[in-house]
């Protein structure tokens, strides 16, 4: 018996005093209703006005469709989302459609708290999503979740500085190599008032959560660090860290600490954190999520002139643009009292055109091959087509499903790599970090 | 008289109350007229504080997690038999321990100036103690983002200034070298709590008689003297009151430090609290976190005895 | 010997070090206000500069604006006023009488109270949202303002009960017994004698109280859900998206608007923690 259930037993007279005490009673409002009509709460994650609006749209579209499944729009943040989601799971009042991300969605697949999507979702839409997204959200035998946007991480470059130094610009197509990146780096890198001092990076690496860009960008020289390794006990999840794994990370700490064509001050710094100094030229490249477009059209001086590069690549199986992503993604509560009624509220928002209409409005992706068709997704203006070519480059990232990875990020990955970069430890240390401290925490959940 | 100091055993088992009301009043010794007093305000305590504090101190005994398909289970003292050799949470308790100690004591001997201050006649009282509230004036939600801006190592207004008045000559990064951040976020720390500390402290000056402070000006006893003899032990019930309170909470205290830091650089910031919210929220195991909170309990109980103890002896003597 | 002059000037000198270290702490105090505002009249442009700068080069309403039309800024507003509001009044209210009761008449129970309000503040919050939550579900109090002010209510009173016996204790006890041999009751004497010299730790005790609840976030983000029940701390969460990145200008505008309620509510309510009747009560 889980513990919230046996709480509640022992709570009831105690509850039964409180409301007495207080004298109100507030509404509970489970769905259901006199008439026959049944409302369904969104919870959406959306936050650029033009994605609200897109979203609050597309639900009053429905609503006029489908008189007797009303949805209400109610409004959550990235930041809270999956404690606000565990503690209205745990107390049985989550929302029926639940925005989030697939990285989020592993525990609470595992627990029991989402419906398998299998049978609920139309087979045009099964279609529409290439597998490899799907992949994102198959866990524990199903589908727990519908994967709808998502976004590559690019090279954002100052337009000016790089034509100036003669570089060859990379498209996708014809990416630069890792190697030919440092080179890269090294010529934009100068001391333009000759005071012996740097004060113009060629890269700066925003590396606030140095873990899933570590792990994803891994992807391109064929690395990933998590496998699965069959044992004595069924499979388990493992940690490595070889050659490939690392060979993102090494380049990372080559250009920060040998070559001085990174800044170390911009380690901590997250990507909003390194726009003053990439408008300043303080910075000529800075590698940064597609999404970043709106808030550096807004925040560019007017004549800053900027392009979207596809990041270096490496020799990877997968194709050398190989990175990891976590869709954003649409699913529906085990607890909900109209589950179809919910799967076909997500069909309907993931509908090609308006997919795309919700792309478009937060400046991500589609995963849908329909979607991904869209003409404004297709123009040359704020690197839009840059970012569809590399979209089919985009795998699931590593850490998808591993129960654990939360645990062994925040307590040992996070702390080892923000020394690693700092100068503090080599590679040898991190890997022990990594590795032997990290399986150790990852066992503790595979028991 | 005395601020009751409760006994560290008292911590994990919350002195349940005896069966009936008869034998309640048999055994403590109330009458009907204290009652009155006191149930008003001990009865939604009873339901909405103990009751969840007990049950969650329960969990520290089981294998309570997140999830509707793992059956809990009573596992005795193997969480706290865990969390023994979990260094990285000693570790943090070390930081937890130097950050709670020099925040609360920043703040009370800060607090304790602006509120002699504050009590001066001074002109533009008003508008000095209102702009003394500013910190709990600002929304929480925004404390966090408005530091890390003051803080940003490029575009920081505080780089900016201390290089305008010529005092350093490379950008500091405030929040992300190993050795500043704990400083740094200190800083942030006392700000945030010095307020309370005043107003408390402001509020508790207001109970030193004029007529002795003046009879002691008189006697020609110096600012110190005046402020020794007079000044505080008037204050001191109010002074232990709110220093025992802003140590707890301070120990408790993780988001402002979260929303700068993560908890990094390389750990360094890592609050003891963060490690029980990360474990109950973010990895789902609530009852190992809830061993982590008995644990804190212990060590804040552990001092708080000590600070009260020694308090106490002065009052008496 | 030192004249009346000297004495003067050293006089003079000391209340120029008065001012001198109260501007300080002011401006340690206060300056992230100042950015604040600073921030809410700045345009995107000017907030991605290098070089910032205190007084914004080319001040703009337009946060103001967004702000507005993103958000119910002013019902958010008025359900925060209410709920800390009334929390702060209820919590305090039923705490005076507890706090009395807990100083003057000393037994177990008020002793056990006294432990088990600074053991409620130590145990990590996060592992008794969950049972609350359920609590306030069996009594259908979810999505309710009554519900989240009880959860402030309870939430204040520990540090209210416990503020407040600091208060008590300073009331000499000699000035009841006076009242007492005069004849008056208990609830009288708690009225008429003892309240009057509370008055400066009531109201630290209710700024105190309205501010935790006012600063609240995550019960209220988990409570309510219709759109018209939120409050002004969840509001101003919905200025910021994923991985750090915030809508700046309309935040700060937001905040800005949020402040300046509370400093003048606060700039009222200072004169309250002056008590002359001390003075005159020890007196009589």
């Amino acid at each position: 018996m889980r513990p919230v259930t046996c709480f509640r037993r022992a709570s009831a007279a105690a509850a039964l005093s409180l409301a007495l005490l207080a004298g109100v009673a507030g509404c509970g409002g489970d769905g259901g209703s006199d008439d026959g009509t049944v409302t369904l709460d969104f919870l959406s994650l959306a936050w650029q006005k033009e994605s609200v609006e897109a979203n609050k749209r597309l639900v009053a579209e429905w609503n006029e469709e489908h008189p007797d499944v009303q949805v209400r729009y109610v409004q959550g943040i990235w930041d809270t989302v999956h404690d606000q989601l565990l503690t209205s799971f745990e107390g049985g009042e989550a929302p029926d459609i639940i925005h989030d991300a697939a990285d989020d969605l592993t525990d609470f697949a595992y627990g029991g708290y989402l419906a398998d999507l299998t049978d609920l979702l139309p087979a045009s839409l099964r279609a529409d999503i290439p597998e490899q997204s799907w992949r994102t959200t198959t866990m524990n035998g199903g589908i727990y979740g519908v994967p709808f946007l998502q976004e590559p991480r690019m090279m954002f470059a100052n337009t000016g500085l790089l034509r100036e130094s003669g570089v060859r610009i990379p498209t996708p197509a014809d990416p630069w190599s890792w190697r030919e990146f440092e080179e890269v780096a090294k010529k934009l890198t100068t001391d333009t008032d000759g005071d012996g001092g740097t004060d113009r990076y060629g890269v700066a690496w925003g590396m606030k959560e140095p873990v899933s860009q570590s792990v994803n960008l891994s992807l391109s020289t064929g690395g990933g660090l998590f496998s699965r390794e069959q044992t004595d006990d069924g499979p388990k999840n493992r940690v490595g860290y070889g050659p490939r794994d690392s060979a993102v990370a090494e380049t990372i700490d080559r250009q920060v600490n040998e070559d001085h064509t990174a800044p170390r001050s911009s380690l901590g710094m997250s990507g909003s954190d390194t726009l003053p100094g990439f408008f300043a030229g303080r910075y000529a490249m800075v590698p940064l999520n597609f999404s970043y477009r709106q808030l550096i059209t807004q925040q560019a001086p007017d004549d800053f002139a900027w392009s979207v590069l596809p990041m270096p690549a490496g020799d990877g199986p997968a194709g050398g643009l190989a990175q990891g992503v976590s869709p954003q993604t649409l699913s529906v509560a085990e607890d909900s009292d109209h589950r179809q009624a919910a799967a076909d509220f997500i069909a309907f928002m993931t509908r090609p055109e308006h997919m795309a209409e919700l792309a478009a409005g937060d400046w991500m992706l589609p995963t849908g091959r329909e979607a991904l068709k869209d003409p404004a997704l297709n123009t040359e203006e704020y690197g839009w087509r840059t970012g569809v070519q590399v979209a089919r480059s985009l795998r699931p990232a590593p850490v998808l499903g591993v129960r654990g990875y939360r645990e062994w990020s925040d307590k040992i990955a996070t702390p080892a790599f923000q020394r690693y970069f700092n100068g503090d430890t080599d590679l040898d240390e991190l890997r022990e970090s990594l590795v032997e401290d990290g399986n150790l925490v990852l066992d503790r959940y595979q028991r | 008289m005395s601020v009751a100091a409760p006994p560290p055993k008292a911590a994990g088992r919350g002195t349940p109350p005896p069966r009936t009301a008869r034998a309640r009043k048999a055994a403590l010794g109330l009458d009907g007229g204290t009652w009155f007093l006191l149930l008003p305000a001990l009865i939604p305590i009873l339901v909405l504080s103990v009751g969840p504090l007990l049950y969650g101190v329960s969990l520290a005994f089981t294998d309570a997690q997140a999830g509707r398909t793992e059956p809990t289970e009573f596992v005795g003292l193997a969480n706290l038999a865990d969390l023994r050799h979990d260094t990285l949470f000693w570790e943090s308790f070390r930081i937890g321990l130097v950050w709670a100690v020099s925040v609360t004591a920043l703040q009370f001997v800060l607090a304790l100036g602006l509120a002699l201050l504050l009590n001066q006649n001074l002109r533009f009282r008003w508008f000095a103690r209102t702009l003394a509230l500013v910190p709990w004036a600002m929304p929480e939600v925004v404390v966090g983002i408005m530091w890390r801006l003051v803080y940003h190592q490029d575009a920081g207004i505080l780089n900016e200034t201390l290089s305008r008045l010529h005092l350093i000559d490379d950008n500091v990064g405030w929040l992300t070298s190993l050795s500043l951040a704990l400083p740094a976020v200190i800083a942030v720390g006392v700000w945030a709590g010095l307020p309370q500390t005043t107003v408390v402290l402001l509020a508790g000056l207001q109970n030193v008689p004029y007529e002795l402070k003046e009879a002691a000006a008189l006697d020609g006893a110096g600012l110190w003297r005046r402020f020794t003899t007079v000044t505080w032990p008037a204050i001191k019930p109010v002074v232990i009151a709110i220093t025992a309170l802003n140590f707890i909470w301070n120990f408790n205290s993780f988001s402002l430090v979260f929303v700068l830091t993560q908890g990094g650089p390389g750990g360094e910031t890592r609050l003891p609290m963060l490690f029980a919210y990360e474990e109950a929220f973010a990895y789902g195991q609530y009852g190992y976190a809830a061993a982590m909170g008995l644990a804190m309990i212990a060590v804040i109980a552990v001092f708080l005895t000590l600070f009260l103890r020694r308090r106490l002896k002065e009052e008496a003597s | 010997m030192s004249g009346p002059t000297s004495l003067r000037t050293r006089r003079a000198a000391g209340r120029t070090g008065q001012y001198l270290a109260l501007l300080a702490y002011l401006v340690f105090l206060a300056f992230p206000l100042v950015w604040l505002v600073s921030t809410a009249f700045k345009s995107p442009q000017e907030l991605g500069r290098i070089d910032p700068t205190w007084i914004p080069q080319d001040p703009t309403l337009e946060n103001f604006r967004a702000a507005f039309d993103a958000q119910p800024l002013l019902r958010s507003a008025g359900n925060s006023l209410l709920v800390a509001g009334s929390a702060a009044v209820i919590a305090v209210a039923l705490a005076v009488p507890a706090a009395y009761a807990m100083v003057r008449k000393r037994s177990k129970i008020t002793t056990a109270a006294t432990g088990w309000i600074l053991v409620s503040q130590m145990f990590p919050f996060v592992l008794i949202i969950i049972p609350l939550f359920m609590l306030l579900k069996e009594a259908r109090m979810i999505d309710s303002l009554a519900g989240l002010v009880l959860v402030y209510v309870v939430w204040n009173l520990p540090f209210s009960l416990w503020m407040l016996q600091g208060y008590v204790k300073a009331v000499p006890v000699s000035l009841e017994e006076a009242a007492a041999v005069d004849g008056a009751g208990r609830l009288r004497t708690l009225v008429s004698v003892v309240l009057p010299l509370l008055t400066p730790g009531l109201v630290a005790t209710l700024m105190f109280s309205f501010v935790t609840a006012w600063n609240e976030f995550f019960f209220a983000l988990v409570l309510l859900k219709s759109p018209e029940n939120q409050t002004m701390s969840v509001i101003l969460t919905q200025f910021l998206g994923a991985e750090g990145v915030v809508d700046l200008g309309p935040l700060a505008a937001a905040a800005t608007l949020a402040t300046i309620p509370s400093l003048l509510f606060f700039a009222l309510l200072q004169r309250r923690l002056v008590s002359g009747m001390l003075a005159g009560a020890v007196k009589g």
